[in-house]
């Protein structure tokens, strides 16, 4: 019998063959294992990021929730709270206003770079991507310097889950405290002696009159701190192996670095790092031929939706001229990634910047060791050899 | 199934059969339309799925909720009576066959 659990190792390294099944044969799956349905085809998953009112995000988006997320979040609420929320932080991350920060992410790449360099091996995730996201977030985030290293590692347990327990441990649940109390700190020093930044104005923004509730400030702040950091160094990692795995595409990037665009938009969809978000169904429906029941959770694999035969051609290569435009690597509709343009505008740099100084690289492990996570994939580590 | 009639920038026309419950944005994306950008993806953040939708067909759609209104302001085109952000419209049976155009421009 056909089974699909989002929790085990086998789905962590390799989802696709899983996804394929789950496509052309169980379209709408109920999952024992996660105790949800599981939608996978394309079109379906585009029809349930359309309707809010119908798939809520209310009960949590994570596969697996953490404590009192639901509900106090951009990512776990609807609208109108979630409008208002988002109107409140969206203004930081226009493409338009993030154009000041060019100079300050370009030299954070280069930053990341200078032990680097000379060096013939190393990793890629712990020695490049993670120190850059870090540097990146801080600055849009208007977080004080210092507390990189440790903010970095709790950002990367938080969205892990334990393979046995099937739900976060007692590392990811202390790694979760660790950042809400880091974020409370900020958030208390902000409101004293408010700055110009991001954090400052949330923390005294009102909605129809009245003040966003702690909990509100605090779980948003500390989504944003774990959904920058984790997302963006995952993505970047996904896109270093696709680039060291396809040496002619890489090549034709490091020659032409205005292709990069269409080759992050490529690994977006091939190597999707955010791979599993879940709903929560808030009436019955019918969808092929099961009964869906109000309160039932549902996964939207994007993942697999980017694998779709159904939208994309020859799904499973990884071709840099594809232009996937469409893709499901941000999620969609009203819950698509706010991080969008600064995500995009980072990755490109940073390579631009990587390129420069390693313009060949190849892949070390033959195996790589995959973060247990049910919502996210990519490696904990990449080891690189340059030259 | 909504029929779409999609003008691009260069006056092409592409018809689209939208699933009903779609944005007139996830029609033309998900069917290699031009002149659509969606930086955002959806969420109204960002002012590049920019369309004229023609005059008959406005009525048929619910105004601009004050979200969109207020991102509509940021597009670079020339705005017009008749423009709305692509991924705020929803295709229903009542479109079906209108024409959706697309400016030049979208950032
Ligand atoms: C390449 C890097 C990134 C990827 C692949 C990514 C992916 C995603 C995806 C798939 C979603 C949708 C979740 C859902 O459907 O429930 C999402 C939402 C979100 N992302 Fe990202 N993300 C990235 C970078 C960032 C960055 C840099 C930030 C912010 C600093 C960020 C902040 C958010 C937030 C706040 C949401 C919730 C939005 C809402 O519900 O309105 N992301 N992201
Ligand atoms: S896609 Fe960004 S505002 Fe419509």
């Amino acid at each position: 019998m056909f089974s699909f659990d989002p929790y085990s190792p086998a789905v962590d390294a390799d989802p696709f063959p899983f996804y394929r099944t789950l496509r052309d044969e169980h379209p709408c799956f109920w999952s024992q294992e996660a105790n949800m349905w599981v939608l996978s085809r394309y079109a379906d998953i585009v029809t349930a990021l359309n309707d809010w009112q119908t798939y809520s995000s209310a009960r949590g988006n994570l596969m697996t929730e953490l404590p009192n997320r639901a509900g106090a979040t951009l990512g776990t609420t609807d609208p109108p709270r979630h409008d208002r929320l988002r109107g409140l932080v969206q203004h930081a991350f226009m493409k338009r206003n993030l154009a000041s920060l060019d100079g300050a992410i370009r030299e954070a790449a280069i930053d990341a770079l200078q032990p680097l360099l000379g060096q013939r091996q190393f990793d890629f995730v712990e020695d490049f991507a993670s120190k850059f996201t870090v540097k990146v977030l801080f600055r849009v985030l208007g977080l004080p310097p210092g507390d990189e290293v440790a903010v970095r590692d709790r950002a990367v347990l938080m969205v892990q889950s334990d393979p046995a327990t099937r739900q976060k441990g007692p590392a990811h649940i202390a790694a979760f405290n660790w950042m809400s109390e880091y974020a409370s700190g900020i958030i208390a020093e902000r409101v004293k002696q408010p700055g110009e930044d991001l954090i400052s104005q949330f923390s005294l923004a009102e909605i129809d009159g009245e003040r966003l509730s702690e909990r509100e400030v605090l779980l948003t702040t500390t989504t944003l701190i774990m959904a920058g950091i984790e997302s963006l160094g995952g993505f970047m990692s996904m896109f270093a192996l696709n680039l060291a795995d396809h040496a002619e595409a890489r090549r034709r990037v490091v020659a032409d670095p205005a292709l990069l665009p269409e080759a992050i938009e490529e690994s977006l969809r091939f190597n999707t790092s955010a791979q599993r978000f879940r709903r929560c169904l808030t009436r019955d429906i019918e969808l092929h031929g099961q009964q869906l029941k109000e309160g039932d959770f549902i996964c939207l694999a994007y993942g697999s939706g980017n694998r779709d035969e159904r939208q994309f051609a020859n799904p499973d290569v990884y071709d840099i001229d594809r232009k996937p435009r469409g893709h499901l690597g941000f999620g969609g509709g009203t819950h698509a990634c706010l991080g969008t343009a600064i995500a995009r505008m980072a990755v490109k740099m940073a390579f631009e910047e990587f390129h420069r100084v390693f313009p060949e690289y190849s892949r070390v492990q033959e195996q790589l060791p995959w973060m247990p996570s049910s919502t996210f994939r990519s490696p904990l580590r990449l080891d690189l050899a340059v030259g | 199934m909504v029929m779409i009639t999609y003008v691009e920038p260069n006056g092409g026309r592409q018809e689209i059969d939208v699933p009903e419950g779609w944005s007139l944005m996830q029609g033309a994306m998900s069917n290699g339309v031009d002149g659509m950008e969606a930086e955002c993806g959806g969420s109204c953040a960002c002012a590049t799925c920019h369309c004229y939708i023609d005059e008959a067909a406005l009525a048929l759609i619910p105004p601009a909720a004050d979200n969109e209104a207020a991102m509509l302001e940021n597009v670079v085109a020339e705005r017009r009576p008749t423009s709305r952000l692509a991924c705020q419209v929803k295709a229903t049976a009542a479109l079906e066959g209108i024409l959706v155009e697309l400016p030049a421009a979208q950032s």
